[in-house]
């Protein structure tokens, strides 16, 4: 439905958008995420045809946003950020105004903008000047103006900004009822409301994509240890002797205590090991009483945090990478070219490694399967590097 | 187009835009309706119109155009036009019918002079319409310009002072005698108010509004690419 090739937004010489690549199919709902001034707003802008992308192609529902214009655009529901209006305008005539000029065929045309109406709860402001409504409902006459053509590609600018929490409800409920039929585009920075509605997440930072998946496999990359929080009544301090009774527990925090002289451990055991129940059982042993106790799981703000994060780190190592390497000034520009060389050096030599290591073993082993099992193990331990490295970067 | 001037038209006349434009345009026709036609018992409604387009379009042009384009900008709502499926063509076009529909409806409130003359004696409504069409040809070529004026800033206030700095420059350049050929709109509006239309007069205001239209639709969609 929507496809976004190579595009890349230059102000000047400062990148805001840096050659990004994604593709949504029809009845998806995707959420934009990303810190403020990653470039979200600038993509959906370059999506409608606001800003006219420096290089690459926005293609909607087969027509190119650049060349036909008035096609793409006509499959197109915009709610642009800080809801543009036009104040003068009652809410019904501007829902009209916005539905003539997306030229809707004229059967039904007053039914259409009532259906838009009540969907976004304005029935009863109709014939009020858009300038006397408050935030709240300035932000629903944007949506239904977004909505009342009945477009193929809806996009929404962060559309549960300034609602009441009712409001909240109803809107997120709307967005997914619209889904079914229409393809969405919706930005946040409420991560529990892109977890809740969207099939996928887009993650952008400093103008790239760093991510992009459905809301639970982004939440379960994040999820490393095994971390439960219990609250416990310990009125004899068994408590720090507990990690000789319990096996498997790595690492027991103290995080807070409770003025019903509670306490609140963390209790971190090895990957892959439950210790709940064990837990439940030692501490019924011991006398000690459990309060509350809860899996630390990781959430889409976890993900968002660790991608963003990582991100910046990656390129700090690298800007400083390139300090030390260059000293002619010509940074900027040639920051790409010395990345490439910098990936493409490194693959040299991983090759080069392995040669040597073959040819190592070949002169070892005498058997294939001897052989194979040890490259299998090599490689094993290069992944188990590379893997540590990110790490290293994430911290 | 339509729709765009629908909803321009209407918003001249939500707002006390259009009411002081009409208002004030009567008020300068009145002013030398006295001088000129009472004061030297004549029924030539011409130096009228003439006087009118002389004084009365440097006031009321800058008021009906400054906020056609500045506006949306401030506003943000110059983002739902470009993302209108509607050609910026059709937008410029449909904010520059407004703007004439208004001075329009002007002209046909000053007809009242024409009454006023017949109650007396038997004018010329033929003179009396030449110079309406003159008129509306010259309010075209100044609409346009202050319309590109509007569509360079988004600071009203700017887009105004650039209109009637021109409006007035335009006035006196004829005076300099600097060797510049004669761009003042009023010397398009020469022989339209004796009740003659000379294709000069014609053709000239005309080809001045298409270049500020086309000026304006160029900048219009130039700002994708800029913003």
């Amino acid at each position: 439905m929507i496809q976004v090739e190579n595009v890349t937004k230059k102000y000047g010489t400062f990148v805001a958008v840096n050659n990004i690549n994604f593709e949504i199919e029809e009845g998806e709902i995707v959420g934009f995420l990303g810190p403020n001034g990653a470039g979200k707003s600038t993509t959906m802008n370059m999506i409608t045809g606001f800003i006219e992308p420096s290089s690459g192609k926005i293609i909607i529902d087969g027509y190119d946003i650049s060349k036909r214009p008035k096609k793409a655009k006509r499959q197109i529901g915009y709610m642009p950020e800080g809801v543009p209006l036009y104040n003068d305008l009652t809410v019904k005539e501007f829902i009209t105004y916005k539905k003539k000029k997306k030229k809707v065929p004229s059967k039904e045309k007053k039914q259409k903008v009532q259906k838009a109406m009540e969907d976004t709860g304005l029935v009863d402001v109709e014939n009020k000047l858009i300038k006397n409504l408050s935030r709240g409902y300035k932000q629903r006459v944007s949506m239904a103006g977004a909505l009342v053509s009945n477009p193929k590609v809806i996009i929404l600018d962060e559309p549960t900004v300034g609602l009441d929490p009712k409001q909240v409800t109803e809107i997120r409920s709307l967005i997914k009822e619209l889904g079914k039929e229409h393809t969405i585009i919706l930005s946040s920075h409420i991560l529990s409301e892109v977890s809740q509605i969207c099939n996928r997440v887009i993650i952008i930072n400093k103008g790239q994509i760093v991510a992009i998946d459905t809301p639970e496999n982004l939440e379960n990359k994040v999820v490393k240890n095994n971390s439960i929080y219990v609250t416990v009544e310990d009125l004899e301090n068994k408590m720090e002797k507990i990690k000789d009774t319990l096996t498997d527990v790595q690492e027991l925090k103290l995080i807070s205590e409770n003025e019903d002289k509670t306490k609140k451990y963390m209790i971190t055991s090895a990957e892959g090991v439950d210790l709940r129940k064990n837990i439940f059982d030692t501490f019924a042993k011991e006398g000690i009483t459990i309060f509350e106790m809860k899996k630390a799981d990781a959430t889409l703000e976890d993900a968002f945090m660790e991608l963003i994060k990582a991100e910046d780190d990656r390129e700090e190592i690298e800007e400083q990478e390139e300090i030390s390497q260059e000293q002619d000034g010509e940074q900027e520009i040639e920051e790409q070219d010395v990345k490439q060389e910098e990936q493409g050096k490194e693959q040299k030599e991983i090759g080069q490694d392995e040669k040597i290591e073959q040819d190592e073993e070949e002169s070892e082993t005498t058997t294939k399967e001897n052989k194979n099992e040890e490259e299998n193990k090599e490689n094993n331990d290069k992944n188990e590097e590379s893997g540590n490295k990110e790490k290293g970067g994430q911290k | 187009m339509w729709t765009i001037f629908k909803k321009e038209f209407k918003s001249y006349f939500l707002s006390p835009i259009g009411y002081v434009v009409v208002g004030i345009f009567l008020f300068v026709c009145s002013v030398f309706f006295y001088l000129t036609t009472v004061n030297y018992r004549s029924i030539d409604l011409g130096s009228l119109y003439f006087y009118a387009a002389f004084y009365g379009l440097m006031i009321i042009i800058p008021i009906l155009t400054m906020r056609m384009f500045a506006e949306e900008r401030k506003n943000g709502t110059e983002q739902l036009l470009l993302t209108s499926p509607t050609g910026m063509a059709g937008v410029v076009f449909g904010k520059f019918f407004a703007a004439m529909a208004v001075i329009a409806i002007a002209l046909i409130a000053s007809l009242m002079y024409f009454g006023i003359i017949c109650y007396f004696a038997s004018p010329n409504i033929v003179v009396v319409l030449v110079s309406m069409l003159g008129f509306l040809l010259i309010s075209g070529a100044a609409i346009s310009f202050g319309m590109f004026a509007s569509s360079i800033t988004e600071n009203q206030i700017i887009a105004g002072i650039i209109t009637i700095a021109f409006l007035i420059m335009s006035l006196f350049i004829v005076d300099l005698d600097i060797g510049i050929p004669d761009i003042s709109l009023m010397s398009f509006y020469q022989k339209f108010p004796t009740g003659v239309i000379s294709l000069n007069e014609v053709v000239g205001p005309l080809s001045f509004t298409a270049m500020f239209i086309a000026f304006t639709i160029i900048l219009m969609q130039r700002r994708k690419l800029v913003k």
